[in-house]
Parts: structure tokens; sequence; C-alpha cells
């Protein structure tokens, strides 16, 4: 007869270490040796996840053939578990030795924190790792992003990491990748940790036992006390949503609340700074202060009546009509574009400034004004870009740029200058913000053209291969756009475009590109003109660049000048009458030096040279320097003065200068109180960059102009190479 | 300024006017009474033409001060300059009737006669002077920075000897200053230096090449001709070793450096130097013909 089965037993009870202890069925030998006061050494196991046995330092001797993992081995009944014997004592140290003959000691962790959990339970069992070999290739670190830090070489392969990001936080980044010696943890496919969809929620970060992955912090930046911002204040922050309090709490005092006083000035444009801004209450303007114009060209600044004259009147500024044709808004560092005639913009609460600033440290394009009592956040690099990577406050961002950036930033690019409202509307669903780490490639010369790009913040570098090298074509900044020539040409890149700084740009894919140009055949003529002459340009330089003998005419960055002061020593007389006329023609400052390359009896004198990389551009925080059509560079009139292109002037040819003009600074006529009209009435002194604009208010350069010798010349670059390569 | 093809419309009508001039003087000497005389009414003619045309010479000056006035670029004045100016000689000739004169006219025939010359003289640097500076002086430097260079070839020379004295060593390589071991050290390596290796390099660097460096231009300099300069650091090099060759090295770089330096200030000299004479006389001879012009006219 059958007897009926008995219920299993929901217990199990088994003997560690001599002590009989009764577990839950289904509890592991660490879970029953930890709840019943045995202490079992592991590293890849931590309570919060899911046991994974890689690390092997939990062994026991549960009386089997082989040693086992005490966290993913089950308590059964009746075992009998032994924890510490001196074989299994042995076997771990033997592991931990073996580890630590790959760990940098003391990693990162140890030397900040002291709490490495390898070199601690290392150092318990005596175990130094110098008995085996150390790897001789060296596992490399990804510093690229801004809030943790990862040296493969100290990581253990734990998975500790993995587990935290895909079960505890459902983020999916980390993994594993290779085998062997060539194993090591990976994000997304192998991308930095910068570069991947990482949101820097800090959870590997707090799982790693080792020096792995740890917190960077901003080193060297703090802010100013401001408002509490304590880690709970800031969860409940709706802009905080979503964001691990435990980076917020290892970033403490990256962020700070402010209260700003209506009229309150911010920052001011050209100044420096590290930070950003999210208002929260309140409403901000912003604006531009510096007036559109260049320096006026003095007729002569030597001579009685000049010098009296100069004194008596000051520099002038100057509007170039025919280049500001074009430009209706100029584009500086906020979600607003500024309208080129009246430069004053308004922020409310939700609007985040400041980015180009915080992330790359470029001076601030305009100045920031409270318009209202203000509450703002003010943060550092780190937390701006939690934020940025943040799902939820992206998702916000986005939205807010589809609903009121995105007509106002196309408009500020010529050939979307003029287009429909009904155009704009059609455009606000198709496009996306996507992100760039530094040095990134957003695609290369030759790679098959999927989409259209506009440059919202950062800087990209466009570059294209030539026999003598790679040549820079232009850094494009915020208000301008790329990719139209491989879409509306063969379908193949025609340059390569990488990311300078951080950046961000405005994504329209292939597909909607072409059906929007379909539904708009006015813009798709514009975009054609253009991409037709870009083309014929490149066609120009490439017939330059192969015809010419460049190697050193490149490496003194002169290929691309379109007008070199060239000086034919065999006539000249060395009287210096083109750096003295340079000088009268400009404030007595002289823009050129009779000194540089020789080349055959031609001296290519120092003034601006157009050059093939020109740095000058890089970090112009409202896009005021470029290169024209021709190539050469030029500063626009609303430059703000902040000096950033003389200081990337590799040659010394930008110069800073000053004139006055009347009235104070939008700002400062803000801040003045009734009754003081007559402090309104007061001239100022700004600053302009200026470079060898070669007179162009007059016929000839002047330097030229005043040469008695015949010796002075402006030449095209190629042309007077190809004239030496005959000789 | 080269007198090439280019100045060929210059010299076409320059002489256009001069065979003018000369038609003009030819059958005016041969049938005039008293024979040419400057105060003949041709001879006036003369005279007035060639004092308008040192006028127009000397307004050059003017024209290089106001640099970026566009009264004509440099080049045009300069041509004029020279072809003009050229062009009131034998016309101050025919107004004188090839006659040196006597008292002021003398002496402004021959005060014209310098300022031709000279000019003729500076045309002729200018022509071929940039070109020997360009192969003579291949590191060329602004003249008016010559000195400033000229310092920091001194000064570099200094941190040089500097850097193998023990007392300014920055690693404090300290060595005996006496004896056969005593060290020398460089910022970069001790060296071991014996005493007299020692004694005549820092013999030599104060007995020749430092008062050399220090020294505008180069009379009296025997380190200023190149064939001395090289006997003496081979010389240098047979007693000190070789671990302080690459400074003895930079040593006579540095002072071949100093006499491309002085090589260019002569040679910028005689370049710039016929204008001494020829523009104070330029100013003297049209204040001077001008009170023999209000002499001549009066009287």
């Amino acid at each position: 007869m059958n007897r009926p089965a008995e219920p299993a037993s929901s217990t199990v009870q088994l003997t560690i270490d001599e002590k009989t202890v009764t577990v839950p069925l289904g509890t592991t030998v660490f879970d029953a040796a930890r709840m019943n006061g045995i202490e079992i050494p592991v590293l890849c196991h931590q309570q919060n996840e899911i046991p994974a046995g890689v690390c092997r330092v939990c062994v026991v001797d549960v009386g089997g053939r082989a040693y086992q993992a005490a966290c993913i081995r089950p308590a059964e009944a009746g075992m009998v578990v032994r924890t510490r014997t001196k074989e299994v004592e042995a076997a771990r140290k033997t592991l931990l030795e073996l580890m630590m003959a790959d760990h940098p000691t003391p990693c990162v962790r140890q030397q900040h924190t002291g709490d490495c959990e390898l070199e601690t339970l290392a150092s318990e069992y005596e175990a130094k790792g110098n008995r085996y070999p150390r790897r001789e290739v060296a596992r490399g670190r990804d510093d690229s992003s801004l809030t943790i830090l990862v040296d493969h070489a100290a990581c253990i392969l734990c998975d500790r990491c993995v587990r935290a990001c895909a079960d505890l936080r459902h983020n999916f980044v980390i993994a594993r990748q290779g085998k062997g010696y060539g194993a090591g943890i990976a994000f997304d496919m192998d991308d930095p940790m910068g570069g991947s969809t990482c949101v820097s929620c800090g959870e590997c970060m707090v799982s790693c036992p080792t020096g792995a992955l740890t917190n960077k912090g901003v080193v060297g930046q703090r802010l100013e006390s401001g408002l509490s911002c304590e880690t709970e204040d800031l969860l409940r922050l709706p802009v905080f949503e979503g964001v691990s309090g435990t980076f917020l709490d290892l970033n403490r005092g990256s962020v700070m609340k402010r209260r700003v006083k209506q009229g309150e000035v911010l920052f001011h444009e050209g100044e420096y700074g590290s930070t950003a801004f999210y208002i929260l209450e309140g409403q901000m303007e912003i604006s531009i202060s510096s007036p559109r114009g260049h320096v006026d060209t003095e007729r002569g600044a030597s001579g009685l009546f000049n010098i009296l004259k100069n004194k008596l009147v000051g520099r002038k500024e100057h509007r170039r009509v025919d280049e500001n044709m074009a430009r209706t808004h100029i584009s500086i560092d906020a979600p607003v574009e500024l309208a080129y005639d009246d430069p004053v913009g308004q922020l409310g609460p939700g609007d985040l400034f400041g980015e180009m600033t915080c992330m790359s440290f470029y001076p601030r394009s305009a100045t920031a004004r409270a318009a209202t009592d203000c509450l703002i956040l003010e943060m550092l690099r780190n937390v701006l870009d939690v934020l940025q990577k943040n799902k939820t406050f992206r998702a916000k961002l986005d939205n807010d740029y589809r609903q009121r950036a995105l007509e106002t930033h196309l408009r500020t690019v010529p050939i979307f200058a003029g287009v429909t409202t009904e155009f704009i509307n059609d455009l606000r669903q198709r496009v996306e913000l996507v992100r760039y780490a530094p040095g990134e490639v957003i695609f290369r010369q030759g790679d098959l053209a999927d989409a259209f790009y506009l440059v919202r913040i950062g800087f990209v570098k466009v570059s294209e291969n030539y026999p003598g090298g790679e040549l820079v074509l232009a850094y494009l900044s915020k208000g301008n756009c790329f990719g139209e020539i491989g879409l509306l040409g063969g379908g193949k890149r025609t340059a390569t475009c990488s990311a300078l700084d951080h950046l961000e740009v405005v994504r329209i894919a292939a597909d909607d590109f072409k059906a929007m140009l379909q539904q708009f055949p006015e813009t798709r003529a514009k975009l054609e003109a253009i991409s037709a002459e870009r083309l014929r340009e490149n066609q120009v330089r490439f017939k330059q660049v192969s015809t010419v003998p460049v190697d050193e005419f490149l490496r003194q960055g002169l290929m691309e000048a379109e007008n070199l002061l060239v000086l034919d020593l065999d006539r000249c007389t060395r009287c210096d009458q083109c750096v003295t006329a340079c000088a009268d023609a400009h404030g007595g400052v002289t823009r050129l030096i009779r000194d540089g390359l020789r080349l055959d009896h031609f001296l290519i004198a120092t003034s601006c040279r157009h050059c093939r990389d020109p740095l000058c551009m890089v970090g112009c925080p409202v896009g005021a320097i470029r290169r024209q059509n021709s190539l050469e560079v030029i500063i626009e009139d609303w430059c703000i003065g902040c000096g950033l292109c003389a200081t990337n002037c590799p040659y010394g040819n930008i110069n800073l200068q000053e004139f006055k003009v009347d009235g104070p600074a939008s700002d400062e006529l803000a801040a003045l109180g009734a009754g003081q009209e007559s402090a309104k009435k007061k001239a100022r002194v700004v600053r302009k960059a200026t470079s060898c604009n070669l007179c162009n208010d007059y016929p000839e350069p002047s330097c030229v102009y005043a040469c008695p010798h015949d010796a002075a010349h402006r030449v095209n670059a190629a042309d007077f190479l190809g004239g030496l390569a005959k000789k | 300024m080269r007198i090439d093809q280019t100045h060929r419309p210059w010299i076409l009508r320059t002489g256009a006017l001069f065979l003018l001039a000369l038609l003009a003087y030819v059958p005016y000497s041969l049938f005039s009474y008293n024979g040419p005389s400057g105060g003949s009414s041709l001879g006036l003619i003369y005279g007035v033409a060639g004092y308008l045309l040192m006028i127009f010479a000397a307004l050059l000056s003017v024209r290089k001060k106001f640099r970026i006035w566009r009264i004509g670029r440099a080049q045009t004045w300069m041509r004029g300059h020279l072809w003009l100016g050229l062009l009131s000689y034998p016309l101050i000739f025919f107004h004188a009737g090839f006659s040196w004169g006597h008292g002021l006219a003398r002496l402004l025939m021959w005060i014209v006669s310098i300022v031709i010359v000279s000019g003729l003289l500076g045309a002729a640097l200018q022509h071929y002077m940039p070109r020997m500076i360009t192969e003579r002086v291949p590191m060329e430097t602004i003249y008016n920075q010559i000195h400033r260079v000229q310092e920091q070839l001194l000064g570099e020379a200094d941190d040089l000897m500097g850097s193998l004295s023990p007392e300014q060593n920055e690693y404090g390589l300290i060595v005996p200053s006496s004896g056969p071991a005593a060290t020398m050290t460089t910022t970069s390596t001790a060296v071991q230096l014996s005493q007299h290796s020692a004694d005549k390099l820092r013999q030599m660097y104060d007995d020749t090449i430092k008062p050399y460096l220090a020294h505008r231009g180069s009379r009296g300099q025997s380190m200023a001709d190149e064939a001395t300069s090289k006997a003496m650091f081979a010389q240098l090099r047979t007693v000190a070793p070789d671990s302080i060759g690459t400074v003895i090295d930079d040593l006579e770089n540095i002072c071949q450096e100093k006499r491309d330096l002085d090589r260019q200030s002569r040679l910028q000299r005689m370049l710039q130097g016929w204008l001494l004479v020829h523009i104070p006389l330029s100013y003297l001879l049209l204040t001077l013909v001008a009170i023999h012009a209000i002499m001549a006219l009066r009287y």
C-alpha cells in the first residue's frame, strides 16, 4: 500500500563550522552562515544582488570532491560545512594572490578612502601577489565620463557593477566583454563610458569592491555657498527626478540653490566660468551689451592732427553692412537666440543655460540679469552631465527645445532664415537631439549620408583628407548646419565631422530630410545651391593642394591663405614702411610683423594666415569668428571681446582693441536708478578682437600701398607656390 | 628698389622730357646773343622746372609720413623721385648754361651734384644690397631689434656658463673647485672636467667671448673673424672633455649668430648710410635755391 507523500519540509538543518543551524529551504550556504554569525569572506557578492559565484573567495568545504562557492551553493539537509580549515584558507589565499598579481596596489580607491575590499582582504590573508607574474599588457583607463573614473587594471571581473546596472537600476549599460586575458567590463558596444548611454547614476561605482570604478568629483572648483542643498531636498525637485541619490551624496556641494534679486547680474558676457544654471522660479533676461560693429580703421595715427583727432573723437565702431545681411539672430549659450538688432532674450522656469561654459570652459556668451526675483540652481559639470543623461530630464529638454527653441535656432541658419511656420511645424516632430563626447566622430569622409545636422551646443570640426594630410575646413558652432552635401549629392560624405568638445546636435534622419525638402522645394533649391557651391570649392581646393609642393607650407599653416603678405627680399630695403603703415591704419598697433618663414627670396610676413586649422575659431562663445567662402578668417561684428580667439591664435595675429561707445551697457543701464540721466550719457570703452582685415575699407591693403620699393605683395598662396615650383 | 624693366615707362618718359629740354637748349645756346644764362626767359624756365622737380622729389619724405593717405602708391612716388629728381640735374645745367658760376650759385651747383650723386649711389645700393643681405644673412632679424637679440645672446651664453658653475647648479651637484677630480656640472649631466680645462674655458669666455657678445659691432674683436673663432673653439675642444662638447657647440653657434647680426648691421648701415648725406643736403639745397631765386629775381 502506498503511503501518501509527506509535505516537503520548509527548512533544512545543516552544520557549519561544528555549529548546527536551521535555515529556510533555498538559502545559500553563504547566507546560512551569515544568518548565524559566521562570516565567510567574499568579493563578488553583496546582499542586494543576485549571487554569481565568480570570485570564488567564498569557497567552503562541504565534504565533496571540490570546494564550493558558498554564495551560490544552496544549503542542504545534513550538510557539513567547514569555512575556515587550513586547506580552505590556503585555497582562498591563492585566489587572492592571483587577483593581487593583476591589481595596481594601492588602487585609486585604496589611495583615497582606504577601503578597497580586495586589498583589505589580501592584507588579512597576507596575500601579496608577488608569487605570480604580473600582466604585461596594461588594461588601461577610461577617463571619458565626467563623473566616474574607470580603471580597468583594478577590475577583478566580479560582475557586481554589471548586476547593479542591470538588476538594480535596469539601465543595462555595463556587460562583460572578451575572454581570458582580454576579458573586462564594457559599456554598450564597448564604447567609452562618457560616450555610452550610461546615465551616471553611480550604482556601479558604489557596488565596485575595488578602485575599478571610482567617483571623480570636480577637482579645483567649488561653488559659493547658497541655500540648503541636501540630497533629500534636491531629490524632491522635479529636475532631479530619476537621478541617483547615491550620486548626489557623493557629489555634495556640486550643486547649489540660489536666490537672485531683480536687477542682479548673474554673469557678464566674456567672463570665464565653470557652472551652468537651471531656473526654478522667476525670469532671467539674457543679452549682449557689446555693440554690433567693428573697430573702425583710422585714417592715420601719426601726425599732430591725427593724434589730436583720435584723442578727441576716439575710435569708432563700423558696420560692415554686407556681412550682416544673412544674419538675423546671434547664437548664444542658452535655449534662445538673440535678434541681431535687439539682442535681448527671456529665460523662464525650466530653462537650462551656460552649458558650454560649464562643460568646455568657454567664456560666457551673454550677460544674464534677473528680470524678476529668481530661484536658480547653479551646478558644476558633473551634475550637469548627470542631468543631461537623465532620461526624464532629457525628454523635458528635448520637448522644450522642439516647442520653444527650434524655430529661432533654425532661423539663425541662413538657409532656413526664411522658412515658413508650416515648415517648422513639420520639422518639429522629426528632429532628435544627439550628444557626442569630445573627439567622437559623427561621420567620416566616404560614409553613407544618413542624416542632416544642426549644431546646438559645442563645436564640430570639419576636415578633409588630402595628400598632405588632414585639412580642417571649419569649426562649426551653434547656428551652423552640416551634412547636406552628402544627402543632396552622391549620397556619400565628402568630409569628416567630429565633435571638438561636448557637442549636442539636432539630427534629422535622411528620409525625413528628403521628405521635408520634397514638400518645401524653395528650401531644397537653397540647400542645393549651397551644396553645389561647397562642392565647387572642394574641387578647387583639391586641385590647389594636389599641384603644389606643400610640405613646409602645410607645416607652417599657410596653405589656405588667400592673401599672404609676401615680401620680395631682393627688393625690400627693410625700411619697415609696411609695418608702420599697418600700425597707422590700426590705431598704432601693427597687425603684421616683418618676420616669418622664408621661401626662396620671399619672406612670408607674420599677419593673419587664415590657417588650415584655424584654432582661433575654437570656443568663440557667440560664433563671431568664422571662415568666409573664400576661406579668409573674419571676425563678425557681434564679437563680445572676450579674447579667446586671441589666446588661441598660435601666431599672435589677433589683437584686442579698445574703442569708445556712447552710453552704458544694457545691464548697467538697468542697474541705474532714476535721476542718473547724466550717467547714461557717459561714454564707455569696449573691446573687440581684430586681425588683419586686408584694410577692407580701402581698395588695397595699407602695407602694400605704402611699400615704396614694390617689395610687398598680397598673393594667393597656391598661385605663389605654384610660381615658385616652376622656377 | 630694383631698377628693372618695370621702370621702362619712367625711363622713356624721363628720356623724352630730357630730349625735349635738350632740343630747346641747343638752338638757345647756339643762337642767343649773350649765350645761355639763368636770367634769360628760357634759362628761368629751366630753373623753375628744375626747382619744381626738386620740390616734387623732396615731397617723397612727406608722402612717407602719411603712409595710408590714398594720394598715390608709395612706389609711384618713389619712381617719380628717382627719375624726375634725376631729370632736374640736366635742367639745372641748362639753366646755368653749363657754368658753375660764383658764390652761392657755385655752392648750389656743388650741392646739387652731391645730392644727385648720393642719390644715384643710393639707387645703386638699393638695387644690389637687398639681395646681398638676403644671401649673406640667412637668419636676419628686424633691424631695430638687433640690440635686443644681442642682449639675449649674451644672456644665453652667460646661462650656458652658469650651468657649468657648481654654485648655480639647480641640482646641487657640487664639485670640488680644484684638483684633478674637479667636476663641473651642466643642468642635465654632471661632467668631470680637469682644472686646466675649466680654467681655459672660463678664461676664454671672460677674455674673448663675453666682450665680443657685449660689444656693439665687431671692431677690435678677434671673434669677429670667422676663421679665428673656429680655430679658438677647435683648440678649446682639444682640452675639454666630450661631455661638454654641446656647451662649446652652443657657444660657437652664439658667436656665429652675433657675427650674422654684426654683418646685418653693417650691411644695413651701408644700405641706409647714404641718406645721411642725401637728405640734409637736399633740404639745404631747397632752401638755398629759394634764396638764390629771390636774390636773382630781386637784384
